[in-house]
């Protein structure tokens, strides 16, 4: 019986370390996913940026008459080659969405436009690209949601509290960038 | 807001219930074990000694079918990105690959006129999703994207390794059955028998006796029970990945509307498959590892 009672207290102990370190590792954890989810998000706002003078290059031939839009997105591309804080960035980004979304809806009256292989192989990575930083920011957001229900909850709060960590924000989308972009023809 | 909550309960219910059902599992073997300790008159600890490493060679040798036997089987070849609609579905393996925080499967493509899909990997590092080139052909952008987001849930939730074992223990269970009914066949149960006398004991024999009997279809059901809690939570994941439970819905709503006839492929594959081929009754059966499409859609759109 001795014996038995033992065992269970051995078990109880080693339940508890075992909570502790996961909580430990879980929180630390989440916090390195958040920044590398922020430098994902990063990279494919690079990459985007990196696409759209190939992309201008294509288009300038064909749309002679349509400089408003075409500027729209150099200056977007511009504003977010300037950014350094994640907010600017994100509204640049936003911008940028936008203008694209125009020149892309321009380009459908361009029958010779949408014809050439160059514009719709880039038409299509612009597009992934844009999805890809989407759900980045998609990922970006639900790792900062787990980490802050981990820290603010029973019992994470109280190894939270003893690192030292609380709660972090949410990437939200500027006021100015919701609005729908507007299709100039 | 209020929608991700939803999808958020449906997934914590499903993990529930997968605990549930694994710790059932687990329940039942030790049930079988001390069950042939009764019967067999040993004490439990040499059932454990016999019944562990049988079911641990089990997982071993389910574990070593690896993912290349998988895309063997299914006849896949890799996708070409030189083909648009192709290039496309490798584009959209990554990007739920990032909404889901994981390094990018390699994406696969199996010819058949069918529409389905399915994801193997026992660690998402050596995971492969595959589509058909029917899918490829008879589904829209969001459409393509949920079954890509089901698929992604399976890897996240390491499907492939839960279902793996859990066979492995299915095996052990069975042979662990068998092997205690044939030894009581040849010796007519009276081995080691000590203190056997008196009613009690007959009845905790016979009771011990008939779960043995029975443990190897019990655990035969709770796998297919926690295979299609397992798709549950796939779709559900999938939604909360696309952020778009339509888009999964409308999908199956073409693959059961597009049913093969005669369905193509490989029997090995058919339990990974985004929806069964092999089975086109659209009932609910405890028999089966897919739940019916129906409840599924129905299941989505309530999201």
């Amino acid at each position: 019986m001795l014996e038995w009672i033992a065992l269970i207290v051995i078990l109880i102990v080693i339940v508890v370390v075992v909570i502790f370190f996961s909580y430990y590792n879980k929180i630390i954890r989440l916090e390195n996913r958040i920044d590398n989810a922020w430098a994902q998000i990063d990279v494919q706002l690079r990459r985007r940026a990196e696409l759209i003078p190939n992309l201008m290059e294509t288009v300038k031939g064909y749309m002679k008459h349509e400089r408003e839009t075409l500027e729209k997105v150099t200056n977007a591309r511009a504003a977010l080659m300037k950014a350094t804080t994640p907010q600017e960035n994100i509204a640049a980004d936003n911008m940028l969405t936008g203008a694209l979304k125009s020149l892309f809806a321009v380009a459908e009256s361009y029958p010779d436009l949408k014809a050439n292989q160059n514009f719709l192989q880039l038409q299509d990575e612009l597009t992934h690209t844009e999805d890809k930083i989407a759900y980045s920011r998609q990922h970006y957001n639900d790792t900062v949601l787990r980490f802050n229900n981990t820290v603010e909850t029973f019992p994470g709060i109280i190894f939270a509290r003893r690192m030292g960590k609380s709660e972090k924000e949410m990437l939200s989308i500027p006021e100015t960038a919701r609005e729908p972009p507007k299709v100039a023809f | 807001m209020e929608q991700q909550l939803l999808v958020e309960d449906h997934i914590r219910k499903n993990k529930r219930d997968t605990v549930i059902i694994c710790m059932g599992m687990v329940l039942l073997l030790f049930g079988v074990i001390f069950s042939i300790g009764v019967v067999l008159g040993f004490p439990p600890i040499y059932a454990t000694m016999i019944g562990v490493p049988l079911a641990l060679l089990y997982i071993g040798i389910t574990y070593s079918f690896s993912v290349q036997s998988v895309i063997a089987a299914a006849k896949a070849r890799p996708a070409n990105p030189q083909i648009r609609e192709e290039k496309l579905l490798m584009y959209k393996v990554e990007e739920m690959a990032i909404a889901a925080g994981l390094p990018t499967p390699k994406t696969y493509v199996q010819d058949s006129s069918d529409i389905n899909a399915f994801a193997t990997g026992k660690k998402p590092e050596e995971a492969v999703i595959c589509a058909t080139t029917g899918a490829l052909r008879k589904l829209s952008t969001a459409e393509l994207e949920g079954v890509i987001s089901h698929e992604m849930s399976h890897i996240k939730n390491r499907d492939i390794l839960v279902m793996t074992v859990t066979v492995g223990v299915i095996g052990a269970i069975a042979l662990i059955a068998e092997i205690v009914l044939r030894s009581l066949f040849w010796s007519g149960g009276r081995r080691g028998g000590g203190r056997r006398d008196g009613e009690g004991q007959a009845i905790i024999l016979i009771i011990a006796l008939v779960f043995i009997i029975l443990a190897p279809i019990f655990s035969r059901l709770t796998y297919f029970a926690i295979s299609r809690r397992r798709e549950y939570l796939a779709d559900a994941n999938g939604a909360y990945l696309s952020r778009n439970p339509e888009g999964l819905a409308r999908a199956l709503e073409k693959i059961k509307a597009d049913l093969p006839d005669d369905p193509k492929g490989s029997k090995t594959v058919a339990p990974l498959y985004i929806a069964n081929p092999f089975k086109r009754s659209l009932r609910d059966s405890i028999w089966s590892t897919h739940p019916p499409l129906d409840e599924r859609i129905r299941r989505l759109r309530s999201m």
